[in-house]
């Protein structure tokens, strides 16, 4: 007996609807069905309610019949093909809501269709029915207008978060409004944007006016002046349409894009972290649904680039946010491509070695500037506290000017490796000698360097003479260790006898300066 | 474009370019050689009798190949041996005894009667690479001292076409010190073979050394402290572009080595002359050409067929053993005969072996002729296209693709 696996309806409708809860993912859906519909104009009004959000949708379209009304309300009977709703999700993102309401007018009849109650009958596990009325009108006056009552949104995506500025932002960077279409070469048909929100929610303005189409920051192709002289350079690679072939098949990959600087960067229109924008989206529709920043070799920062590469042939989740068919064999030969492509970009020359090499030098300068007020410090220091080591190559420093100034002080450094225990072999007296060099003679020894092959200790200063005095009396790395600095010696017992003459040579510098004051 | 050096023994002409890319003719000695063009190793002798086509293993099948011996059963493929080099130090790969030495070169190449239908250029290599670990080429088993006197009598010997001098390859960790050491010695042979090749009435290639610009300004700085710039130009006809082997599979040094010397070239007036990459062939051809190297010469074909590789183009190769015989058009693989070979029915590896190395070379040389077209075609975009086909599946390879994409030929944007 074979037995078909059932599907339950309830549930499915809810989980669908479950995935929506920002009541943008609203405005998106609405435009792509507008957009669909051949509108020129569409008007989106939010209000904010003690329940949720009552949002309204007007378009210019050509409306919906009876047929198309079934798609509206159905799941998975869409009667799009390849483009973004193809799988008839998207309206379900409706059904959390308290009232559904869609009046349509398509070849002179004019549609009504109301459901009331969506979401609660949903979490009852109930099917919620719309109920359909007909009647005829003139034609010329097709439209459609949908209202949805009490949206729920979910926790941190409430009406009044909203800002049009969010919005503005959101349109462009989410939506079908933030298509880089325009750049093909075919036609798009042009449609505007209308969003309103209620006073309560942001007062700022009246409406916001928008156009379906993302516009590219202005090409800048030369460095200019100042700090940061890449900062607004931005080129734009022309649009490319490759057809790409993949076992079974052959799609078309369009795609466009700039790189730019920071500030020509900050003028794109951006959703969420602005720094985590950038990169290579990959849209369909022309609607940006996921990053493929794997398209940048691993030498450059994703940051500079923003590219868009639509494919009609990705397919989406459920809540449009991935990518689905991604161990499908076409989305392999797509990002191939893209890769490819991308690879061009960059060994553009002008982004090897005008764009990169800008920064390069802005950077630079920038370096030679910091170094330049360091250094002023550092002099400053200097003429105010004289000289003062603060690791051991200036140790030794201090150290070669001492003898430069004492004849009878007969050493030199032959090896300095400033990462070893022992730094430094000076001849001394005509013998080399291993020296540990520190800052202070208390640094040597909280460092725990093991003094049996040590012969000399040069430091500037002794350091802290009670830090020393505990040394004495609780023992060095399991040996007994005294400082007889009036003999100029450590000596450490651990079983035998390991003695380490101590150069400090802050003193052996101030008897010179004194010796000449004298003079 | 055109120059004649010697009359009737030497002349490059370039006839086509695209960006820096160019198509051109070398004719030497009466050989006519379609450039870019390879030029496979060959050894015409080593250890074999004149039954044996005087050579063994895989270098023996290949001459068969070359003069259509029975044994293969093919027609001469003499168009794939247009252009053939033999270094003078692979004689000392062998335990020669002095007579089979005076044996082997008693009479030029191409005046065996054994070697009749084979009228390509042979170029020969002075054998400079032996000397990269500061060795010395040792000739003892047949008693010779191997200075540049008794290479300049070997490489005339052969009835070469183009020769070099006798030089000491750089290695990539050679000191400033010792580049110019050997630089210097270099210049002692270059000393010696020009007063040694007044009469050779073939080409005469320079060797140059270096990984850059400035290295190899340096080597002619040095090379010119010897002997005059005048008499540089005099006394040769081409450069042949050295030490690259080391740094084979790195694209990016290549392409800068190729760069580089062509702007050193046109700075010491030698433009006109052909390039000669010396040791580098197989994926790095392309590229190579598009930057304006004229010739290259290789064992690739064969190290990979020893290696168990099957060429299908110059990026792509498959083990012998999963090789799909019938796909190939080339006069080896349409052999049933030699098919028979190569899927291991026969008695001797060099059997199994030889043929599949005739397949890496025709594909090779193919590729080749190809690359020639396109650049006939006028503009780059036939070229750009050879780049996109050739190197748009391989990751490892495009972003040099690219680069010189952009750098020689015009660029994408």
């Amino acid at each position: 007996m074979k037995k078909s696996p059932k599907v339950n309806e309830v549930n499915e409708f809810l989980e669908i609807a479950s995935d929506f809860e920002d009541p943008l993912e609203v405005i998106r859906e609405s435009l792509s069905n507008s957009y669909d519909a051949g509108a020129s104009e569409v008007k989106i009004s939010i209000r904010n309610q003690p329940e949720g959000s009552d949002i309204i949708i007007e378009d210019d379209g050509h409306g919906m019949n009876e047929r198309d009304l079934e798609s509206f309300f159905d799941l998975g009977n869409s009667r799009k093909t390849d483009s973004i709703g193809y799988k008839g999700h998207g309206t379900k993102i409706f059904y959390k809501s308290d009232h559904i309401e869609v009046t349509t007018v398509r070849d002179g009849k004019s549609y009504r269709a109301v459901m009331e109650e969506p979401w609660e009958k949903l979490n009852r596990k109930e099917l919620p029915k719309y109920e359909l009325t007909k009647h005829s009108v003139r034609s010329g006056n097709s439209q459609t207008k949908i209202k949805i009552t009490n949206f729920r949104s979910g926790k941190g995506f409430n009406a009044e978060e909203l800002t049009y500025n969010k919005i503005h932002h959101y349109l462009k960077w989410k939506t079908i409004a933030g298509s880089l279409a325009h750049k093909f070469g075919e036609f798009q048909r042009e449609m505007d944007i209308i969003v309103e929100l209620d006073e309560d929610i942001d007062d700022t303005r009246d409406k916001l006016v928008t156009t379906n189409r993302l516009e590219l920051p202005e090409e800048q192709e030369e460095p200019g002046d100042g700090r940061f002289p890449a900062e607004r350079m931005c080129k734009h690679y022309p649009a490319e349409e490759i057809d790409v072939e993949y076992d079974g098949g052959e799609t078309t990959v369009q795609i466009v894009g700039m790189v730019g600087g920071k500030k020509a960067r900050n003028e794109l229109p951006t959703y969420g972290k602005h720094s985590s924008q950038f990169g290579v989206w990959l849209a369909k529709d022309h609607i940006k649904v996921e990053r493929h920043n794997e398209a940048i070799s691993h030498d450059n920062e994703y940051i500079h680039f923003f590219f868009v590469a639509n494919c009609q042939d990705i397919e989406l989740s459920a809540n449009r946010e991935t990518i689905r068919n991604k161990s499908s064999s076409v989305y392999q030969a797509v990002t191939e491509e893209i890769e490819y492509y991308l690879s061009k970009v960059m060994q553009d020359p002008w982004f090897k070695e005008e764009y990169l090499q800008t920064r390069k030098e802005g950077k630079h300068r920038r370096r030679m500037a910091n170094q330049q007020s360091s250094l002023k410090e550092r002099r400053e220091r200097i003429e105010a506290d004289g000289f003062n080591p603060a690791n051991s190559s200036e140790v030794l420093l201090g150290l070669e000017r001492a003898v430069n100034g004492n004849a009878s002080l007969t050493l030199s450094v032959e090896d300095f490796q400033p990462d070893a225990d022992v730094h430094a072999i000076v001849r001394h007296a005509g013998r080399l000698r291993n020296a540990a060099v520190h800052p202070t003679l208390t640094g040597l020894l909280n460092e725990e360097v093991p003094l049996e092959n040590v012969d000399l200790a040069v430091c500037w200063t002794q350091g802290d003479p009670a830090e020393l005095k505990e040394y004495e009396r609780n023992g060095y790395i399991g040996g007994e260790l005294s400082v007889q600095l009036e003999n100029g010696a450590l000596v450490y017992r651990d079983g035998e006898n390991h003695y380490t003459e101590v150069i400090e040579v802050k003193p052996l510098l101030e008897s010179k300066v004194s010796a000449t004051a004298d003079d | 474009m055109s120059r004649t050096i010697t009359e009737n023994t030497f002349n490059f002409e370039v006839n086509a370019t695209a960006g820096d890319a160019r198509t051109g003719t070398l004719h030497v000695n009466g050989t006519r050689l379609k450039t870019p063009n390879l030029f496979p190793v060959m050894n015409f002798y080593a250890g074999g009798t004149e039954n044996s086509v005087y050579g063994g293993g895989v270098h023996r099948t290949m001459k068969e190949f070359m003069i259509g011996a029975e044994r293969v059963s093919v027609d001469p493929l003499t168009n794939y041996f247009d252009a053939t080099m033999m270094s003078v130090s692979s004689l000392t790969d062998y335990n020669l005894t002095r007579k089979r030495f005076e044996a082997y070169l008693d009479t030029p190449i191409k005046e065996r009667e054994l070697f009749e239908p084979f009228e390509g250029t042979v170029f020969a290599d002075s054998g400079g690479f032996k000397f990269l670990n500061n060795a010395e080429i040792d000739g003892s088993d047949f008693e010779e001292d191997m200075d540049q006197r008794t290479v300049y009598q070997i490489q005339k010997q052969l009835g070469s076409d183009i020769i070099v001098n006798l030089d000491h390859p750089i290695a990539p960790d050679d000191s400033h010190q010792e580049r110019v050491k050997k630089a210097e010695r270099t210049a002692e042979n270059i000393h010696t073979f020009l007063s040694l090749t007044r009469d050779f009435d073939g080409a005469q290639y320079l060797t140059l050394h270096g990984y850059n610009y400035s290295m190899m300004n340096e080597y002619l700085d040095v090379i010119t402290d010897s002997v005059p710039q005048g008499v540089l130009h005099e006394g040769f006809d081409g450069i042949a572009l050295g030490s690259l082997v080391p740094k084979k599979d790195d694209r990016g040094a290549l392409i800068q080595a190729v760069t580089d010397c062509r702007e050193v070239m046109a700075e010491w007036g030698m433009e006109d002359w052909p390039l000669h990459v010396l040791g580098i062939s197989s994926r790095a051809i392309p590229i190579l050409a598009a930057l304006g190297a004229d010739s290259f010469d290789s064992s690739t074909h064969i190290h990979n067929a020893i290696n168990g590789k099957y060429s299908h183009s110059l990026m792509d190769h498959s083990p012998i053993k999963e090789a799909d015989f019938s796909k190939c058009d080339c006069p080896v693989c349409q052999s049933d005969h030699l098919v028979n070979w190569m899927r291991g029915n026969t008695e001797y590896k060099k059997d199994i072996l030889g043929p599949v190395a005739m397949h890496n070379l025709i594909v090779q040389k193919r590729e080749l002729a190809d690359i020639r077209n396109r650049i006939q075609q006028g503009g780059e975009d036939a070229l750009v296209d050879y780049f996109e086909e050739t190197f748009g599946r391989d990751r490892t390879m495009r972003q040099f693709a690219h680069q010189v994409v952009n750098q020689s030929l015009g660029g994408y944007f």
